[in-house]
């Protein structure tokens, strides 16, 4: 049974990367961090199931709890780019990198 | 042989509903997406007994983090030209899925190779609230209090960042 | 004062005194020439007397000076000795060179008088000194070596003297790398010797004693390369061809070092090798050969040269394969003592050159200079005399020197070379005497320009009268003399034999010779326009244009292999390669600095692709593992 989650678990996170890193829209990007965690969770919850112990369980809790800080702060980073830049495409906030001529 | 129907239905289910999160191009139509998959993904949690942590992932994430996403994205008013010009979006989908899938097969592979199911016998109230508060007021007491204060800052910090600056 | 002290003072006084002009020209702006011409006659007097004392002794006390200086080099087999020695050779060479060298200091005081360069000259003038003693008293042929190059390098220091015109260091760099030519095969010789007898000592006696265990083949080997820098050195085929340029530099160069010093250095190389001759017989033939041809080459040459150092030039060729052709056939001691009269003569006549050069305002070319008897009556006499030299009237010095050459070679059963040399003495004759009718028995006259200073008329003076004596060293037994040159150098020459009745034969019939060619000569020029009618575009005016043939044949394919070389190989390939490298290293960097656009969904493209390769790596390598 939990090889089966953990299988789960690897797609749904690859599928996570994928979402990351092909699309421009800031906002999938960041559902897409969320999915990560999610599949985290799921592989902590499988194995804390295959060892009877519940400690996996609040691992995830916690993790769960820092999703949410993680999330509040996103939406603020939103607003705020939205705001300065009119736009929600993650090309355009290029400021790390050195003007290339 | 009912957990395993289950598990198939509720796994195709997740998956399919990630897919299609990644690959909308309207940021409303990947949200409501996202909250199937975080159902489903509860689903599973509660399909091994893990009855509080599924309670919490619908109460928190999909009442809690997804409505914050649901309503800063009706909030912001994006309108067409707002959203990025993803023209080659499919190609990249493939083309990164191409990247990841050693990555994916790889895991895989060790995943199952490798002979990790111990298999022990959980105890009667396995997952049930009682269990894990026992567990995160005892011995986790002190990454619960890091929780807290992260919390904390997290507040102050997103109420700072969205300040109009002055 | 002991003797070694002796040899340091006369090998370092010219060293010294050339060293403080160097100081003084170098530091001030205006000295007075006085202090020059001074510090210059000091040091070759000094060197002078010494030289006189030294020979003296040697002559009639047998006695030999010695003098180590320091070991310059001490590595297991190879040790090199800074040492000098003065044995009875040695002693002859420089009972000349440093008397004549002090007489000609003397006349290029004269000479360069009021000249710009005056301090530059005589630094040169004296390290040249020093540089040829070092070469003829050394004890071992490594610091021979290194006053042979020495010798060579001032040589071309002062050819190019008036380096503002730029032919004058085209005719320097040419003597100096034909020179070179020749010091490499001295160099190959030498290293030849070190190779085989090198762990017994490298000084001459060493060599000597050890010469016999080399076998043939390397023995003539090593005697036909040490004859090469003697080709580069003494102007013999094929190497001569910097003499003539060589005339380019101020006229007391000219007599100093291409009639006196430096050109007579292969003649003492070849003879303090003679025991290696004596053995070597085949090379000693070609070299006679060589000194044969290039006698004949070049008094032919003469014949219709018209510039007056350059006649004189072609006649110290001429003379320096007479020299060779005795050395050849192992009459040492022959071919040195007319050597000996040869630096009197020669001195004498280029200072004459010289000094009608100062007093026509540098003219040089005869068919200018007709009818100066009345301008210079002095120079004339000189001239006269020393032409008598050079041609062997008897009873002046060259007769009795060239004279004895030609017996040795008549004696040798080499009848062609002493035909050959037969003509060469009548040629000479000829050339010379067109010279001296031309310049002093003519129609027209010339004034004087300048008045001949008496630092210039003095030494001819001196020179003079030891071509008309210098003779009665070497008297041969025919003339009731005793031969004392020959018995004090003590060579290891051949026993040449010629019967009293056959030399007397020999020497009248020469004696006719040259009077009947003196006779047509005077037909010919004295007081006729002869020489004005004479071609200059002929072969001979244009010495058989052997410098053209080099000039195609060694120097335009060496000139565009060394193009080839910095121009395809060095500039293309190498540096072109490198730049282009390195350039193309810059667009590479530009190419990965556009990763770095700011743009974060390209910085965790990367990082999965890291993430990917590190796992896909990883897999392989535990892949059995698992």
């Amino acid at each position: 049974m939990v090889e089966k989650y953990m299988i789960l678990s690897i797609i749904l996170f690859s599928i996570g990367i994928v979402g990351l890193i092909s699309r421009r829209n800031i906002i999938v990007i960041y559902m897409s961090v969320e999915l990560l965690l999610n599949a985290v969770n799921l592989s902590l919850i499988a194995i804390s199931a295959d060892l009877g112990d519940s400690a996996a369980q609040v691992i995830s809790l916690i993790v769960i709890a820092i999703a949410a800080s993680e999330a509040a702060l996103f939406m603020s980073l939103f607003v705020v780019l939205f705001r300065s830049k009119g736009s929600l495409d993650a090309n355009v906030f290029d400021m790390l990198g050195d003007k290339n001529d | 042989m009912q957990n395993d129907i289950i598990f198939t239905i509720l796994a195709l289910l997740t998956i399919v509903s990630s897919i299609v999160m990644i690959s909308a191009h309207r940021p409303i139509d990947s949200a409501l997406s996202f909250i199937v998959t975080l159902v489903s993904i509860a689903a599973l949690f509660g399909l091994v007994n893990a009855t509080f942590l599924f309670a919490v992932q619908i109460i928190i994430y999909a009442g809690a983090i997804l409505t914050l996403i649901l309503f800063i994205i009706m909030f912001l008013n994006i309108k067409e030209e707002n959203l990025p010009d993803e023209k080659y979006k499919n190609w990249w989908l493939l083309g990164t899925s191409v990247i990841v899938l050693p990555f994916a097969i790889i895991l895989i592979k060790l995943v199952t190779m490798s002979d990790i199911s111990v298999n022990n016998i959980p105890s009667e109230n396995f997952g049930s609230i009682h269990d894990v508060g026992l567990k995160l007021f005892s011995q986790w007491v002190l990454p619960f209090e890091l929780v807290s204060i992260h919390l904390l800052v997290a507040l102050i910090g997103s109420v700072t960042l969205s300040k109009r600056g002055n | 004062m002991t003797n070694s002290s002796l040899l340091n003072i006369l090998l370092l006084s010219p060293l010294v005194s050339g060293t403080l002009i160097f100081l003084i020209n170098f530091f001030t702006k205006k000295t007075k020439q006085y202090i020059y011409t001074f510090l210059a006659l000091t040091g070759s007097g000094i060197s002078a007397i010494i030289a006189l004392y030294i020979s003296y002794n040697s002559y009639f006390n047998h006695k030999v000076f010695e003098s180590n200086l320091f070991t310059w080099i001490d590595i297991a087999d190879f040790t090199i000795e800074v040492g000098l020695k003065a044995d009875a050779l040695s002693s002859f060479m420089i009972l000349f060179v440093a008397p004549v060298s002090f007489l000609i200091h003397i006349y290029a005081t004269g000479y360069m008088d009021k000249d710009k360069s005056y301090g530059r000259f005589f630094i040169y003038f004296n390290y040249f000194i020093f540089f040829m003693f070092l070469l003829v008293l050394a004890d071992n042929p490594v610091m021979m070596y290194v006053g042979w190059e020495g010798v060579g390098l001032i040589s071309y220091v002062l050819v190019a003297f008036y380096f503002k015109d730029i032919e004058n260091t085209y005719a320097g760099n040419k003597a100096f790398i034909v020179n070179r030519i020749g010091d490499f095969g001295f160099l190959g010789a030498l290293m030849l010797i070190f190779i085989n007898i090198g762990s017994g000592g490298l000084s001459f006696e060493a060599i000597f004693l050890n010469l016999n265990s080399i076998d043939s083949a390397t023995l003539t080997l090593i005697a036909f390369l040490l004859f090469v820098g003697a080709m580069g050195k003494s102007a013999q085929i094929p190497l001569y061809i910097w003499l003539p340029d060589a005339m380019a530099g101020p006229t007391p160069v000219s007599a100093l070092i291409h009639a006196a010093t430096m050109v007579t250095g292969g003649i003492y190389m070849v003879s303090r090798f003679a025991p290696l001759y004596n053995i070597a017989v085949d090379i000693s033939l070609f070299i006679s050969y060589i000194g044969a041809f290039s006698a004949l080459l070049a008094a032919v040459i003469a014949t219709r040269q018209y510039d007056i150092k350059k006649i004189l030039a072609y006649s110290t060729m001429s003379q320096l394969g007479f020299m060779f052709m005795a050395l050849g056939v192992g009459a040492y001691s022959t071919a040195l003592f007319h050597m000996f009269t040869h630096a009197f003569f020669k001195g004498l006549l280029f200072m004459g050159a010289g000094a009608i050069i100062v007093a026509f305002h540098h003219k040089q070319d005869i068919r200018k200079l007709r009818g100066i008897r009345k301008a210079v009556p002095s120079i004339f006499i000189m001239m006269l005399i020393g032409t008598l030299t050079i041609t062997a009237i008897p009873p002046l010095s060259a007769f009795i020197s060239k004279d004895a050459i030609m017996s040795s070679l008549f004696a040798s059963g080499h009848y062609d070379i002493f035909a050959i040399a037969l003509i060469s003495s009548l040629l000479t004759v000829f050339y010379m005497f067109r010279m001296l009718f031309v310049l002093f028995y003519s129609n027209k006259s010339k004034k004087a320009e300048h008045p001949s200073a008496k630092s210039m008329i003095y030494p001819m003076a001196v020179l003079t009268v030891l071509s008309v004596f210098a003779g009665f060293l070497n008297l041969p037994e025919i003339f009731g003399g005793e031969a004392n040159i020959t018995t004090w150098l003590a060579l290891p020459n051949k026993t040449l034999f010629v019967s009293h009745t056959n030399e007397i034969i020999l020497m009248s019939i020469n004696t006719l010779l040259i009077l009947a060619v003196i006779v047509y000569t005077y037909k010919r020029y004295a007081y006729t326009d002869t020489i004005m009618k004479e071609s200059e575009t002929s072969i001979v005016a244009n010495k058989f244009y052997v410098d053209e043939i080099y000039n195609k044949i060694v120097v335009k394919p060496l000139y565009s292999l060394s193009f080839f070389f910095s121009n395809t190989i060095s500039k293309r390939l190498i540096d072109d390669l490198i730049l282009g490298s390195a350039f193309n290293f810059k667009k590479l960097g530009r190419v990965f600095a556009a990763l770095q656009n700011g743009n974060v969904r390209f910085y965790s493209l990367y990082m999965l692709l890291g993430v990917v390769v590190g796992f896909v790596y990883l897999f392989f390598l535990l892949k059995d593992v698992l």
